[in-house]
């Protein structure tokens, strides 16, 4: 039996709010307003770039960044950067790594199975979350000595905690009347694993992964500069007892760079895998 | 079409045989100490294939919890449902159920939520997909298969929901307050269209409201429930003829004096006794636009 739709509900246009902010506000390409962001950047090197030569900021302490650039390049043309590079990265990837498949499966089993002996342990695990891990450093030296593993274990200890955490409150957010609507339709344990309780809580998951790669990564370079023979730590280091100014601003610089763009692929990861939430969460 | 009711074989097994169920919550939290509440008492009702059958009642009857019942999500405490004569132990896909609250998937587009219970079923990717085609556009959602719940408004994500019921090909359709939380007109235009997919699909629906005028209109039969502790009071036959869609049935005096003997059966609740203080004017706890 054909009906016509009384009522203009399913034939409302579709806006969404945020496209209309993104297109009616855009300023057009040549306008400055568009370009004041990047401005600011330029401004700020010249005026790196500016200072040391003018005299008013000697030149031994503040490296340009021409200069910054030009050390850059030898230090890669000479072949041992990209050593220091992927030593840090590996140190990096590997703590956070395992932290990473240590932290989710107990964020699950403490978020979600065992809920009674979480809040049981909760204030334990904030207390061990919170303490400091530079203090903590000289007692894994102590423990594991000052090779690799002593790294691994700071680099562990740091982004497991946001990780745990998060996974944790990802878990316990979850709406319940979705895991209700599931059942209702006969779905099994595991399924309801992997189409309901982890898409839902993949959120909370990616929150906590970006955090800790973020800690991750500082953490790194700062016990890299306690002891380390190599990695991008034990440069800023090395050129800073050494006072070679160029180099210790080049691998600062670096070091931002590396933390920038791994922020930036944690952040376009979790838009891609979780996006849907960001846009009904209202943000735009 | 003549009354769908004449068109039941009287000595036909019933579809749904709901018998003596009872359902108690333990408090353990309350002003008045950890006692047991009785949420069901002794809730019978039996449910012809391809019948409408509207559950009304003030909110807090247990209407949620006698369908979470149906649906095998929840177990009495004493009694049985049976579907086909078959006993409910659980879940299972012969029941599509429209929750409280929309409850999709915000991760999935408007075609993944309507194709989760295929998944489930393990359809084959190709039919799932002609059968997710033939259904978001029964609900009238064509154009919108590959928008996020969020990108939807109220309306359509309630037809998202039903959508997603149907497309398991369940028999039965358990409906828990569907249009509670849309605008009024779209509230109209959603009960026209569920009559018109009930009539081109067949199946049983019990559909629960608070509304007596959304019950009136849409069923076959309006159960009456009463609460503290929820009971059925009285099943009402509905007498007015089909289709009732597009039409200004509402506004017709048989249509009114139905509506107003089931306000009336509302209003003269027998007092619970044994609580008489907690008692209030049942007439307050249904919503006053269903009343009038
Ligand atoms: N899990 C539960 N624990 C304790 N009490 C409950 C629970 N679920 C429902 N109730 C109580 O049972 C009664 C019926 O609830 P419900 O079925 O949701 O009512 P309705 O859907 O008719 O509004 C209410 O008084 C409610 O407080
Ligand atoms: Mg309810």
């Amino acid at each position: 039996m054909a009906c016509a739709k009384k009522g203009g509900d399913a034939v409302r246009p579709y806006t969404r709010s945020s496209d209309m902010a993104d297109t009616s506000i855009k300023e057009p390409f040549w306008s400055p307003a568009r370009h004041l962001d990047k401005l600011s950047i330029v401004l700020f090197f010249a005026a790196w770039e500016a200072a040391p030569r003018l005299g008013g900021i000697v030149e031994t302490f503040i490296a340009p960044p021409s200069l910054v650039l030009k050390t850059l390049v030898e230090l890669f043309r000479q072949g041992e950067m990209l050593g220091h590079v992927t030593i840090s990265l590996s140190r990096a990837v590997s703590g956070f790594g395992v932290a990473a498949l240590v932290a989710i499966p107990l964020g699950f089993l403490l978020g979600g199975g065992f809920r009674t002996f979480e809040r049981l342990v909760a204030p334990v695990l904030r207390f061990l979350g919170q303490v400091n891990p530079f203090s903590l450093f000289s007692l894994f030296v102590l423990l594991f000595g000052i090779g690799e593993f002593s790294k691994g274990a700071m680099i562990f200890w740091v982004s497991l905690w946001p990780i745990l955490f998060n996974t944790i409150n990802g878990v316990k957010s979850i709406d319940p009347l979705l895991v209700k609507s599931a059942r209702s339709m006969g779905t099994g344990l595991t399924t309801l694993f992997f189409k309901v309780i982890l898409p839902a809580a993949s959120p909370g998951i990616f929150h906590g992964l970006k955090l800790g790669s973020g800690t991750a990564f500082f953490m790194l370079i700062a016990a890299e500069m306690i002891g380390a023979s190599r990695g991008l730590g034990w440069l800023v280091w090395n050129a800073q007892i050494n006072f070679q100014m160029p180099q210790l601003f080049a691998a600062t610089v670096l070091i931002s760079v590396l933390g920038l763009s791994l922020n930036f692929t944690f952040g376009a990861l979790e838009e891609k895998l979780t996006g849907w939430r960001r846009k009904s969460a209202g943000e735009s | 079409m003549s009354n769908l009711a004449e068109n039941i074989i009287p000595d036909q097994e019933p579809k749904i045989v709901i018998r003596n169920i009872g359902r108690t919550f333990h408090i353990k939290k309350s002003p008045a100490g950890p006692h047991d509440f009785v949420a069901l008492q002794e809730i019978s009702l039996e449910v012809q294939k391809g019948e409408f059958v509207a559950l009304v009642g003030p909110s807090g009857c247990g209407k949620s919890t006698l369908l979470d019942i149906l649906a095998g999500l929840a177990k009495p405490n004493s009694g049985a449902v049976f579907i086909d004569g078959k006993q409910v132990t659980g879940p299972a896909l012969d029941r599509g159920i429209v929750l409280q609250g929309y409850a999709l998937f915000p991760w999935r587009t408007v075609r993944q939520n309507v194709e989760f219970g295929l998944e489930i079923k393990k359809v084959a990717k190709g039919e799932r997909r002609e059968i997710s085609t033939r259904f978001i556009d029964l609900v009238g959602l064509k154009g919108f298969e590959d928008r996020f719940p969020h990108e939807l408004s109220g309306g359509m994500k309630q037809r998202v929901a039903i959508a997603r019921a149907l497309a398991y090909d369940p028999e039965v359709l358990l409906m828990d307050e569907p249009f509670a939380a849309v605008d009024a007109q779209t509230r109209e235009t959603l009960q026209d269209e569920l009559l018109r997919i009930w009539e081109e699909t067949r199946k049983t629906i019990i559909f629960v409201t608070h509304s007596i005028e959304e019950a009136v209109f849409l069923a076959d039969r309006v159960a009456v429930l009463t609460a503290n502790p929820g009971t059925v009071r009285e099943i009402v036959p509905i007498d007015l003829p089909r289709p009732r869609q597009n039409s200004d049935i509402r506004s017709s005096p048989e249509f009114g004096w139905t509506r107003h003997k089931i306000w009336e059966l509302l209003q003269n609740q027998p007092p619970a006794d044994h609580r008489a203080g907690e008692q209030r004017p049942v007439a307050d706890a249904i919503s006053p636009s269903a009343a009038l």
